[in-house]
């Protein structure tokens, strides 16, 4: 007999932890992570490309010097916030992250616009190779932050939902995580404008 | 001033209705209908054969207009949704071509993206698609830039015997989980069942539960319960002298194992399960 009530109480014990969401929370909150790390690295990507970018540029239009320093600017800010996984947590940290790196964006949307007006600069071979790159990036940080806004709300949901807040809040100390924000998600949509 | 008349436009086109995704009817599909059939048969033929030669899968899709849509991001929702590319290799390619806009996108798995590069992406529509397109050729700007994504990610990978059925993937992947459960929640009751406490036999039961939980836990609960019957059956009989009839359950139960292992792939074509993180390059002509 005591078998049989062996069983029953492994049967429960494993249902019960399958119900609490446990592996669920452990398993979002890995996923954010990750979602995240693509995030980081496609941004990373971006900053990487820009000195290549800014001295071609300078090539064909060193005078356009404010339009040049903002960039170099706004990507040594971009680039100098450390990017811990503390950031994922502290949405005032979060939102300074998200402001440099729109700010980045909107800086390199400027200089693209500007080599509108440089028509050798446009049929520079590397310039061109540059933008293609450059618009291949900021494609792949549309997509990275939409699947991490995506992750975040699903872990959110379960992190507030019943009865899983329960086992997030006592047992794994898990809080909901701030996320991008849509006014800013349109900003950094928008791929850098090359006909005006 | 204009800063909010670039507000407005932004809001114009992010609200754009979506464009559906066209059912994935073929590796070359053209709703626009701008390839002769000769065509369309030539280069699924050879789409099929650098599939079946690599292992990589390209689909080709042409649409008469976006419809308002960004071509980035329908690019990015046909290429997820018909999973081109093997699951865990992510390697398929998206060709989309849209006539009224006058675009053009290479869209690259995450497992291609090492060699058909943005920057090689660019290079052939730029170099090969872009120009003939300038004059008109259509189907000779398709031909040459399949072509050359052929050329360029032709030894990536080596073909897979069987490349994985997208529509098995899901439930499959479940019923293993399930299948192995039983097995082997099985095979342990019988273990432990073979002393004087036949109830200890269960402890097989649960074992199939904590296995088949991995798929979901009804399906768990739907493994244990399986086991438990069949622990049930071949125990009793085997207590009352049959051990005749047990093998015969043992026998039937083995014979199950290889017959969903199959599935033939040339049926239809359809995506493997791989996944894009916007790779490529776009460009309009």
């Amino acid at each position: 007999m005591s078998t049989v009530r062996v069983m029953v109480a492994g049967f429960l014990t494993v249902a019960s932890l399958g119900g609490c969401g446990y592996n669920d929370l452990q398993g979002m909150d890995e996923d954010t992570k990750a979602a995240w790390s693509e995030v980081v690295n496609q941004y990373q990507r971006r900053a990487d490309l820009i000195p290549n970018l800014v001295a071609t540029v300078k090539g064909y239009a060193a005078h356009e010097k404010e339009t040049l320093d903002s960039v170099v600017q706004a990507r040594a800010q971009a680039t100098g916030i450390q990017v811990t996984p503390e950031l994922l947590k502290d949405p005032a940290a979060f939102e300074q992250f998200q402001r440099a790196q729109a700010g980045l964006t909107s800086a390199l949307g400027r200089l693209i616009a500007i080599a509108e007006n440089y028509p050798n600069l446009k049929a520079d071979q590397n310039f061109r190779d540059l933008q293609s790159q450059l618009e291949g990036t900021e494609n792949r940080i549309t997509i990275a932050r939409k699947r991490y806004i995506d992750r975040v709300a699903e872990y959110n949901k379960m992190v507030r939902y019943f009865p899983t807040n329960l086992t997030a809040k006592f047992l794994l100390h898990l809080a909901e995580r701030p996320n991008f924000t849509v006014a800013d998600e349109k900003a950094v949509a928008q791929p850098p404008q090359v006909k005006f | 001033m204009l800063g909010l008349a670039f507000c407005c436009l932004c809001a114009l086109t992010s609200t754009s209705i979506a464009l559906d995704v066209p059912p994935l009817t073929g590796r070359v599909v053209d709703l626009a209908q701008v390839l002769p059939a000769g065509d369309v048969d030539a280069l699924t033929a050879s789409l099929k054969a650098h599939e079946d030669h690599t292992g990589n899968q390209v689909a080709v899709l042409i649409v008469p207009s976006l419809e308002g849509a960004s071509l980035e991001d329908y690019s990015h929702r046909v290429a997820t949704t018909w999973k081109l590319g093997r699951k865990g290799t992510d390697n398929g390619v998206l060709l989309l071509i849209a006539l009224k806009e006058r675009k053009v996108r290479i869209e690259v798995g995450y497992g291609l993206e090492g060699t058909l590069t943005d920057l090689r992406s660019a290079h052939i529509i730029r170099n090969e698609i872009v120009p003939r397109f300038r004059a008109g050729d259509v189907p000779g700007g398709v031909r040459a830039g399949v072509d050359a994504i052929f050329k360029t990610i032709e030894g990536t990978y080596q073909a897979q015997e069987r490349p994985v059925h997208r529509d098995a993937a899901g439930t499959s992947g479940a019923l293993q989980y399930v299948f192995i459960g039983i097995v082997v929640g099985f095979l342990a009751g019988i273990v432990l069942g073979q002393g004087r406490s036949k109830t200890r036999a269960l402890f097989g039961s649960l074992l199939a539960y904590l296995i088949a939980q991995a798929a979901s836990i009804v399906w768990g609960v739907a493994a244990a319960a399986t086991t438990a019957v069949l622990l049930w059956l071949v125990l009793r009989v085997h207590r009352g002298g049959g051990r005749g009839r047990a093998h015969d359950d043992w026998a039937w139960y083995s014979s199950r194992g290889g017959g969903w292992s199959g599935g033939s792939f040339d049926r239809g074509f359809s995506g493997g399960g791989g996944d894009f993180g916007g790779g490529g390059a776009s460009g309009d002509w």
